[in-house]
C-alpha cells in the first residue's frame, strides 16, 4: 500500500524541522516533533484495541490534537476510518458503522482526553456494499443531511492529493504558514484546513469547539499564531466582524486569504468583511462533501459596490458569483427535463471534479445523484443547485430544486423535518419554510395545525425534534393554530403565503 | 441574581412568544432544542451581560454557561462573586 501523504510529511517534518509548529491549540504549541511521538503512542494503542485489522473503524472524537494524532495513527497503520459528527446519538452512530462495516468504535476516553478506547458495534444488518480498498481509501466523511442517516461519502486518496495539491497553490500553504481550523473535523472543509496543511508542513490553529463563539478568544487565536487562511461559513465571519465594532471596523488580523464557503453571503456582511479585511484577498468557494471544491470567485470591489448597493434596495443584492471551475473541474447546466443548457441560462448545476467520490457507499443512492456522461471519464454529480449562467461564463447560485436549505451552513431538507413534526400525536399538519434573515442568512419557521382541543405549544415541539433531529433543524419559531392552513388552488400548504406571513409579522 | 424571572421573561418575549415565563423550565436545554442558536447566543449574552453588568471581556465565556435557564443564573453568581461560587 502507498505511504498517506499526510502521514509521510508528519514523520519528515518530524525529522528535518522538529522543532516547527504542527498544531496550535489554545495556549498550547504542539510541535511536528511532539505530533510524531503523539501519533507513534497512539498506533501501539490502536493495535491493542482494534486487532481486527481488514475493518474500517468509526471514530468520534472532538477536535483536539491528541484527535488529529489518532487519526494520523489510524491513516499510517492503512485503517479505514468512519468520521461520523461528534454530535450525533448512539444509534445513528450505531447505524453509520454497521452500514460501513465497522466492527468497533473508537474514542478519545473522558478525563483528559488523551487515551484512546473502543467499544463495539451492536450487530446488525450487513453492510449493503463493499466499500474501497483501504488502497483507494483511508477516510469516510458523511453528508450532513436533516434527518434519517447521512450518507456515507469515502474520501478518495489519489483524489485528496490533487486537492492538496490546489488548495495548497491556490492559497500559499507552506511550511511556516498558518491555517485556521474553525470547522469539525468530521466537516469536508477538514480536508483543507488541517489535512491539506499538515500534508504540506504547514501549521494549523485548532478552535476547541467550546470557544467558537467567542469572538475575542478568535481574533486573539488569529493573531497570535499569525493565521494567514481563514476558510469559513459566514456565520464565523460575521461574529468577526461585529465583535471588532467597538474598536473600528478594522479586525486586529493580518489575514491573507478570507474563504468564503458553504452558504450564500448577505450584502452588508460583505461590506463588513472588506472594511474589517482591508488587506486579505476574499474568495467564494463552492463545493460539496461529494466532490469537494468546484467553482472559486476572487471577490471583487464590483461586487463590494453592488453588496454596498443591496443594502439600501435589497433586490439590487443577487448574490455572490459561484465564479469559474477549478482547473479540471467540468461542469454542465441541465434544464427541468434533463437537456443540456448551452450558453446563458438557468437550470440544475452538474459538476465532476477532479476531487470528487468514486460515490456514497450506498450504490442506489449512487445511481440517483452521479451521472455519466458520454465521452466523460467521470460521472456528474447532481448538486441540486439551480444556477444562473451569465454570457461571460459567470454562475451565480438560484436556490435549491427541492426542499433543501442551508441553516448556518448545513443542508436541511424541509419536508424532512415536516414529517417528523407531522409524527408528534397533537400534530395535525406541519409546514417549514425558510425566511430570510438578515442575520442568519435563513431561518426555519414552522406553522403547525393542532386540535383544537389540544394545549401543544413550541417547548412540546422542540422536545420532539430535538430527539429525532440534528439542532440546525429545528425550527426557530412555531405558530401554532387551530385554524386549517391557507391553501393554493391545487390543495396544497401555500408555502409562500405562509412564508410571507411570517414574514411581515416578523 | 435574586430571581431568573427576568432572564425567563426575556427569552420567552424574544425567542419563545407563544408560552408564558413560567411554563419555561430551568433545566431546559435551550441549545439542544434549538432555542437558542449562535447568533441568538450573542444576542443572549449581550443581554445578560447588560442586565446583570458583567464585563465580558473578563470573563471566560463557554456557551455551556449559556445551555439553561440554571446555567446562566450559576454563572451570573459565580461572575458577581466569584468568592461565594
Amino acid at each position: 500500500m502507498p505511504t498517506n501523504r499526510v502521514c509521510a510529511s508528519v514523520s519528515r517534518r518530524a525529522q528535518e524541522s522538529p522543532e516547527s509548529t504542527a498544531l496550535w491549540f489554545g495556549e498550547e504549541r504542539i510541535t511536528y516533533r511532539q505530533l510524531h511521538v503523539r501519533t507513534t503512542e497512539l498506533s501501539q494503542e490502536i493495535d491493542r484495541l482494534l486487532p481486527d485489522r481488514d475493518r474500517p473503524v468509526c471514530v468520534t472524537v472532538h477536535k483536539t490534537p491528541d484527535a488529529v494524532a489518532l487519526l494520523l495513527a489510524l491513516f499510517g497503520a492503512g485503517r479505514q476510518v468512519l468520521l461520523p459528527s461528534a454530535g450525533l446519538g448512539e444509534q445513528v452512530v450505531q447505524e453509520l458503522a454497521r452500514r460501513a462495516g465497522c466492527s468497533q468504535i473508537l474514542f478519545l476516553a473522558p478525563g483528559d482526553g488523551s487515551t484512546a478506547a473502543a467499544r463495539s458495534v451492536v450487530p446488525g444488518r450487513t453492510p449493503t456494499a463493499e466499500p474501497p480498498g483501504p488502497e483507494n481509501s483511508l477516510l469516510f466523511l458523511t453528508t450532513s443531511g436533516s434527518t434519517g442517516i447521512p450518507k456515507i461519502v469515502p474520501i478518495l486518496r489519489a483524489a485528496q492529493d490533487r486537492f492538496t495539491d490546489w488548495a495548497a497553490d491556490a492559497f500559499d500553504i507552506a511550511p511556516g504558514r498558518t491555517v485556521l481550523s474553525y470547522a469539525p473535523l468530521n466537516f469536508d472543509l477538514s480536508l483543507l484546513d488541517v489535512w491539506t496543511t499538515l500534508a504540506v508542513g504547514g501549521s494549523v490553529a485548532l478552535v476547541p469547539a467550546d470557544r467558537s463563539t467567542d469572538a475575542g478568544y478568535l481574533l486573539d487565536l488569529i493573531e497570535r499564531t499569525r493565521v494567514h487562511l481563514v476558510q469559513s461559513v459566514p456565520m464565523l465571519f460575521r461574529l468577526l466582524t461585529e465583535a471588532s465594532v467597538s474598536r473600528g471596523d478594522r479586525l486586529p488580523v493580518r489575514l491573507e486569504h478570507a474563504v468564503i464557503t458553504g452558504d450564500s453571503t448577505m450584502a452588508d456582511l460583505l461590506v463588513r468583511i472588506r472594511r474589517g479585511l482591508p488587506g486579505a484577498r476574499l474568495y467564494n468557494l463552492y463545493g460539496c462533501t461529494e466532490t469537494n471544491d468546484s467553482l472559486l470567485h476572487r471577490i471583487t470591489d464590483a461586487d463590494v459596490a453592488s453588496a454596498a448597493a443591496g443594502m439600501a434596495d435589497a433586490a439590487v443584492w443577487k448574490g455572490l458569483p459561484l465564479g469559474r471551475p477549478l482547473p479540471g473541474v467540468r461542469t454542465v447546466l441541465v434544464d427541468e427535463y434533463g437537456r443540456d443548457l448551452e450558453g446563458p441560462g438557468t437550470g440544475e448545476l452538474l459538476v465532476s471534479t477532479p476531487f470528487q467520490t468514486s460515490g456514497y457507499l450506498d450504490p442506489g443512492l449512487t445511481a440517483d445523484r452521479f451521472v455519466p456522461r458520454a465521452g466523460a471519464p467521470a460521472p456528474f454529480y447532481r448538486t441540486g443547485d439551480v444556477v444562473t449562467r451569465a454570457a461571460d461564463g459567470t454562475l451565480t447560485l438560484e436556490g435549491r430544486n427541492d426542499f433543501q436549505v442551508k441553516v448556518r451552513g448545513v443542508r436541511t431538507n424541509l419536508q424532512e423535518v415536516e414529517r417528523v413534526l407531522a409524527r408528534h400525536p397533537e400534530v395535525r399538519e406541519a409546514v417549514v419554510v425558510a425566511i430570510p434573515d438578515t442575520e442568519a442568512g435563513v431561518r426555519l419557521h414552522a406553522l403547525v395545525e393542532r386540535p383544537r382541543d389540544s394545549r401543544l405549544n413550541s417547548l412540546d415541539l422542540r422536545r420532539h425534534l430535538s430527539e429525532r433531529l440534528p439542532r440546525t433543524s429545528i425550527p426557530s419559531s412555531f405558530t401554532i393554530t387551530d385554524e386549517p392552513f391557507p391553501r393554493t388552488s391545487t390543495g396544497k400548504p401555500d408555502r409562500k403565503l405562509i412564508a410571507n406571513l411570517r414574514h411581515v409579522k416578523g | 441574581m435574586n430571581s431568573t424571572l427576568p432572564l425567563k421573561t426575556w427569552l420567552v418575549d424574544n425567542f419563545i412568544t407563544d408560552i408564558t415565563p413560567d411554563q419555561l423550565e430551568d433545566d431546559l436545554d435551550l441549545i439542544d432544542s434549538g432555542i437558542v442558536d449562535s447568533l441568538r447566543l450573542l444576542r443572549l449574552i449581550s443581554w445578560v451581560s447588560d442586565t446583570y453588568e458583567i464585563p465580558m471581556d473578563e470573563v471566560p465565556l463557554s456557551p455551556d454557561n449559556f445551555r439553561s435557564v440554571a446555567a446562566i443564573r450559576a454563572f451570573v453568581v459565580e461572575a458577581k462573586d466569584p468568592a461565594a461560587a
